[in-house]
């Protein structure tokens, strides 16, 4: 095993922040966009386009809600996503004892 | 908007970003995570479970020497609803908090805040139902606890959370034991019972806090 094999999409210091952040919730529940920001503590454009490729991996799904006249957007951690983060940890942690 | 440029694609496909590195940002971001999240934080707990002792312990010491047992002095009563009040107050606020922007099954449903709620309101109900029957408060100050003990118990098994189905039959099991020592001799075992419950609690959210996830 190499750092190398360890997945792409997971292994960006801010994308890792996302999905360990979302991973800190269980399974099926929902934070919203405004509270990850705060918690990563990137702009929201940029959190907008890590998101987007998260998504495009299905490793985060995304969903708009609309209260009144405010549009709350949440995000949740898939089940793709934890066997993901699960695989890409294990990877790391084999790496790590290796060393 | 023009999004800032990312400082984090040059390690893009985890050219820069040494592995040590990741493992050591994982486990510190669950960490953070998990703090934040956290309804009932481990420091909240631990200050809950010396405000109990010395609340209950106060009580002790004023209703030991009692003979007859009179039950606590006018003074104490408001106190203990003080303290009652002011715990619920920061329990909420603090749950409040960790839980802004979080939806699904961390969040208390309303059903069950309705079943927690009738549960502590049941208590002074019960009280007078006992007081009618001709049997004074004074002789079973902290069994009552019985009550909001074995609804907290239901819930948490209901949700699937078994270290809280614990903490809930613990607080159970505190009522009863304190029905057998006694009218004075309860509010010892409610405050070291419950003291001893909160702090272990605390212990088991802080080790599971800290838990590294990456690093061996």
């Amino acid at each position: 095993m190499t750092a190398d094999e360890l997945d792409p999409l997971i292994h960006v210091p801010t994308r890792l922040k996302i999905v360990a952040t979302l991973a800190a919730l269980p399974d099926g529940d929902t934070l919203s966009f405004t509270r990850l920001q705060d918690m990563i503590g990137l702009t929201p454009g940029n959190l907008i386009i890590h998101l987007r490729k998260l998504e495009e991996a299905d490793y985060i799904s995304s969903e708009k809600n609309r209260n009144g006249t405010v549009s709350i957007t949440t995000v949740a951690l898939t089940g793709h996503g934890r066997k993901a983060l699960g695989a890409y940890t294990q990877a790391l942690r084999d790496l790590l004892g290796g060393l | 908007m023009n999004p800032a440029p990312d400082s984090t694609t040059s390690a893009g496909n985890g050219g820069n970003f040494d592995p040590r590195q990741a493992a050591a940002l994982l486990d510190q971001t669950t960490h953070q995570a998990r703090r934040k999240f956290a309804p009932s934080p481990p420091w909240l707990l631990a200050i809950r479970a010396i405000a109990v002792l010395a609340a209950l312990g106060g009580i002790w010491l004023t209703v030991r020497g009692q003979h007859p047992y009179r039950g606590p002095t006018g003074a104490d009563i408001p106190i203990l609803i003080g303290f009652i009040v002011l715990n619920f107050a920061v329990t909420v606020g603090v749950r409040e908090r960790a839980m802004a922007g979080v939806r699904g099954r961390t969040r208390l449903h309303p059903v069950e805040i309705t079943i927690l709620v009738l549960a502590w309101a049941a208590v002074p109900l019960l009280m007078w139902r006992l007081a009618v029957a001709g049997v004074s408060y004074s002789w079973y100050p902290t069994t009552v606890l019985i009550v909001p003990g074995l609804a907290w118990a239901a819930v948490s098994a209901a949700r699937g959370d078994w270290r809280q189905f614990g903490t809930g039959l613990a607080l159970a099991a505190i009522s009863v034991v304190g029905a057998f020592a006694g009218p004075a001799g309860s509010w010892a075992v409610a405050g070291v019972g419950l003291c001893a419950v909160l702090m272990s609690d605390a212990v088991a959210i802080a080790w599971r806090q800290r838990r590294d996830v990456a690093r061996p």
